[in-house]
């Protein structure tokens, strides 16, 4: 169980000692990806706790997700419009819709647990 | 939870974490660059002001050596006059050589005059005086130095003729008799002196039958070229 919080902290500190940094200009697919990250963590967590994950479909979400995404910001950038801000919409308005998900689930969770 | 579940969850969370410190340190890089921006304005901007002193500073340097200039070129103009004046003295005095202004100094008369006495055998044209004799006359005073010279008070310019007509001779047009006076203005002496010589115009003049007569003057005047004086 605590082997993704170590994830975290291995991220962060490799973050941090590769010292890796993105010219101000693609700050939006920095952002995209986070978002997209998230969304998947959030997706996966969902998944996870309706016992319907799969592997395949992580992947290939994640994937799809990535190359839309990072695409249609790309275009946006190229055409001059600030399309990257539809995948942003689009997740996070997901990314909320997942934490209400997985705050019910967590909550029938403990309900169960507790009633057990 | 499954581990494989766990698995993929650590996985998103390490780059979830790789991309969450990427973007705190372009945020963090971003400050600064937006205050260096200010920095480098407030920089310009203070450039701009010494720029703007400095060029006054030129200007007014400028401004200075054209003051000091037109100082110059004043003193210039006031020397300018000053020689202006001396020119217009030389001018007068070169007028004066030409003609075109009247004259007066010491200087020196000879009187020409047809022989009073003509023998009977005699032919009268080798008695009177002739316009080469005049012309020779004019000739040495000129040769000697002479400024202005004048015959019969009709003034000798450098395009003065001279001209025969049978017993006159005409000057520039001007009709005159004998006794023809020459008169010119210059070194007297020398003017006399020159006339004077053994051989030269006065003995040859005498030699062809004419009455010479030399006189220097202590004032000689002289009309400008067109009027006539005696």
């Amino acid at each position: 169980m605590w082997l993704p919080v170590m994830g975290l902290l291995a991220g962060i500190i490799i973050g941090l000692l590769t010292g890796v940094q993105i010219p101000t200009a693609y700050t939006v697919y920095l952002v995209l990806l986070i978002l997209i990250m998230v969304d998947a963590l959030l997706g996966a967590v969902k998944a996870s706790f309706e016992d319907k994950f799969s592997n395949s479909l992580f992947i290939t979400g994640l994937i799809c997700n990535l190359v839309f995404a990072l695409g249609l910001a790309f275009l946006g950038q190229q055409l001059g419009v600030d399309l990257y801000l539809a995948p942003v919409f689009a997740f996070g308005v997901r990314l909320f819709h997942n934490i209400a998900v997985l705050r019910r689930q967590l909550l029938n969770y403990y309900k169960i647990k507790k009633e057990k | 939870m499954r581990k494989n579940n766990i698995r993929w969850l650590t996985g998103l969370l390490v780059i979830i974490g790789f991309l969450l410190t990427l973007s705190y340190k372009t945020a963090a890089d971003q400050v600064p660059q937006e205050k260096e921006p200010n920095y480098f304005e407030e920089d310009q901007l203070r450039n701009t002001v010494l720029e703007e002193q400095e060029k006054n500073y030129e200007l007014e340097e400028e401004w200075r050596s054209l003051q000091t200039q037109v100082r110059e070129m004043e003193e210039t103009l006031a020397q300018n006059e000053e020689s202006s004046f001396n020119l217009v003295e030389d001018l007068e005095k070169l007028r004066m050589l030409t003609g075109e202004v009247g004259v007066a100094g010491p200087g020196i008369e000879v009187t020409l005059n047809d022989h009073t006495f003509v023998p009977e055998e005699g032919n009268p044209n080798d008695y009177i005086v002739h316009e080469r004799h005049i012309q020779q006359v004019i000739d040495e005073l000129l040769l000697a130095g002479a400024e202005a010279i004048s015959v019969n008070g009709y003034r000798i310019s450098k395009d003065t003729f001279i001209q025969c007509m049978g017993p006159v001779i005409k000057i520039d047009n001007n009709t005159s008799t004998a006794p023809f006076v020459v008169k010119a203005i210059g070194d007297s002496e020398q003017l006399e002196t020159s006339l004077k010589l053994n051989g030269g115009v006065q003995d040859s003049l005498v030699n062809e039958n004419i009455e010479v007569r030399i006189q220097t003057e202590t004032q000689v005047t002289m009309q400008a070229l067109g009027g006539e004086s005696d």
